[in-house]
């Protein structure tokens, strides 16, 4: 008996339990550490991502020559609201926001028109041409607006009726933006999911193809909607750099040019510039805390696309 | 008796060779031309507002004139003026430089936090929540947020560094911080995203597989490098494509915080594009940089596609194997 379990190599202990719990008690004070360790990561890139927002509340509750003192100051000494009044009375800022609004749902609206009805004829209807249509469209999926910034400026500023009224109106802001080949991809690929005896059986009953796409196919749809409506108004208000080319007057800007647009050439005044950013970032939080769950399923929409 | 009235159905319904042939063009014809009426009201703004601007850019770039006055025609004289202009070089420079820190930041950050996540579940959802806020800012936001964090006078960083009882940094008068000031906006912006989308790409790793490696006793660095690092793989070069095309159109910041400068060295290469053709007026060199952008951009893409190919082809191979 001895024998064996020398050469199974078990130490033949008199006290087999305090050795077990002796490397028990190890094991977890090693498991503590390493958790405690991964927490204080966590919570360090937590407050890093947070607390530049946090921040961003001090300045924009002094005024602007009270933000020069030395030493530097953390907090306000009283709480000045004057940047926020300031920001909404004498700057376009409601002007902007209701511009960014108008903007951002024109293009959310018609590109869900346009791209549900081509998603599903690349999905479901049979056609010569096809294939090569949409790859067509899939090689333009990357095109970059700033590499055709100058011939969209052209177009929209020479259409005609227009004669350079294409600049500074709405339709010249959100028409060039509605044709991302994304949204088509992406509504191809959800159909594409649907069971295709769905669309055939209706076929057969005499259906017409767009009383199957409006009764049968939109229905079915509605999550992949929900996530490229909520991808494309983000996308969209948060962009730059086609409202910026595209709007010369300040009552055409949208609420990021705007806002870009307080920053001075020589001199800025950050009270009002760091109200601005506040008064611009609490409604986005909050819709976010929301609907959580579809803002993280639309943003993850953009980069699963595979 | 049903079996007769059925077969008499049947022969009603059966059609001769040509009228089955030409029975069935006529659907065909039906089908189709309700499909190009489907893509219709698509294809007419994706033709003008992309198909028709990406020729009309390449067109351009031998143009010089043509935003506020009609365009004249200059041969090959735009592209030997930026093939010697060294803001060019400088911008593309610039760029890679951002786009490879950037990205090397980025993911390395995101991949540990992915990890952490992974392993430690209590608290998940806050953390997520918290690294994903900075995504709902616009770029142009996010770059006014380390405005007030670079700042000399009242910027969060030189607060703490008088707090700690150090000097002052003055970031925007030197371009290596400048630059890299630039990137840590977008690593800021973009650790969220990038975390979760590793953290998804973990949790898609069959627990089997994990056990077992765990059952034939590999250890927790064996497993990771010998498991969850093959298998995330394809995932991980297909995100760092993506990553570089994302990154290498990056404007917003850089208008926001620096404007190209000090001295160019944050002078990227749609900010060069944006220069040239609405701040100095020389658009014809904005034009060719376009095109440049666009070569570079749809080489990315091409690659990408054929990566995600060659990745299909191989699994088919291994299917039919």
């Amino acid at each position: 008996m001895a024998v064996d379990s020398a050469q199974l190599g078990i130490p033949e202990d008199t006290s087999p339990h305090a050795d077990y719990a002796r490397a028990a008690r190890r094991r977890r004070s090693v498991e503590l550490t390493k958790g405690t360790v991964a927490y204080v990561v966590l919570i360090l890139f937590a407050v890093i991502a947070i607390g530049p927002f946090l921040y961003l509340l001090s300045p924009s509750f002094r005024h602007s020559y009270d933000l020069l003192t030395f030493p530097p100051q953390w907090l306000p000494k009283s709480l000045y609201w004057g940047n926020f009044g300031a920001v909404l009375h004498q700057t376009s800022y409601l002007r902007w926001g209701l511009n960014t609004f108008i903007f951002a749902t024109s293009v959310t609206l018609i590109t869900l028109a346009i791209d549900t009805l081509a998603g599903y004829a690349f999905a479901r209807m049979h056609f010569p041409g096809r294939k090569v249509l949409f790859a067509i469209v899939i090689s333009c999926l990357m095109i970059p607006t700033a590499a055709i910034l100058a011939p969209l400026y052209i177009i929209v500023s020479s259409i005609p009726g227009w004669t350079h009224a294409g600049v500074n109106t709405y339709p010249g802001m959100v028409l060039p933006m509605v044709c991302s080949p994304l949204g088509v991809f992406m509504m191809r690929q959800f159909m594409l999911t649907l069971p295709e005896g769905l669309v055939e059986a209706a076929r057969l009953d005499g259906a017409g193809e767009f009383q199957i796409f409006r009764k049968i196919v939109l229905p079915l749809m509605k999550p992949a909607i929900v996530v490229l409506g909520i991808f494309t108004f983000m996308f969209q208000w948060t962009n730059f750099l086609w409202p910026l080319a595209i709007t010369t007057t300040d009552s055409m800007k949208t609420l990021t040019v705007g806002v870009a647009s307080l920053q001075g050439q020589f001199v800025t005044n950050y009270g009002w510039l760091s109200a601005a950013a506040v008064m611009t970032m609490i409604p986005i939080i909050i819709v976010f805390l929301i609907f959580q769950k579809w803002f993280v399923q639309a943003s993850m929409a953009g980069a699963l696309k595979q | 008796m049903s079996a007769v009235t059925t077969e008499g159905a049947w022969d009603e319904l059966t059609l001769s060779p040509e009228a089955y042939k030409r029975a069935s063009a006529r659907y065909r014809r039906r089908v189709s031309s309700k499909g190009y009426l489907f893509l219709l009201p698509y294809f007419v703004p994706f033709l003008a507002f992309l198909v028709v601007p990406v020729f009309w850019s390449l067109w351009l770039s031998f143009n010089q004139g043509g935003l506020l006055d009609s365009a004249k025609f200059v041969g090959f004289q735009n592209w030997r003026e930026i093939a010697q202009d060294s803001q060019l070089t400088t911008s593309i420079e610039n760029t890679a430089k951002y786009v490879v820190t950037a990205i090397f930041m980025v993911f390395v950050l995101a991949f540990l936090l992915a990890l952490l996540l992974n392993r430690y579940r209590r608290g998940g959802n806050f953390f997520k929540l918290a690294l994903y806020t900075p995504l709902l800012a616009p770029l142009v936001l996010v770059g006014l947020i380390w405005q007030f964090i670079a700042n000399y006078d009242f910027g969060l960083l030189n607060l703490i560094l008088t707090t700690i009882g150090l000097g002052r940094v003055n970031i925007f008068g030197n371009g290596t911080y400048a630059l890299l000031l630039i990137v840590c906006a977008e690593v800021w912006r973009g650790l969220g995203f990038w975390t979760l989308y590793f953290l998804a790409s973990l949790q898609n790793i069959p627990d089997e597989l994990l056990d077992a490696a765990r059952v034939d006793g590999a250890k927790g660095i064996q497993r990771f490098r010998r498991v969850t690092i093959p298998l995330l793989k394809p995932m991980l070069l297909f995100a760092v494509v993506l990553a570089i095309i994302a990154n290498f159109q990056v404007f917003d910041t850089v208008y926001v915080l620096t404007q190209g400068g000090p001295v160019q060295s944050t002078s990227t290469m749609v900010w060069f594009i944006w220069e040239r053709l609405f701040q100095f007026q020389q658009t014809g060199q904005g034009y060719a940089a376009a095109v440049i952008l666009l070569g570079i951009i749809l080489f990315l893409t091409a690659f990408s596609f054929w990566f995600l190919g060659s990745g299909e082809r191989r699994r088919e191979r291994k299917t039919q194997a």
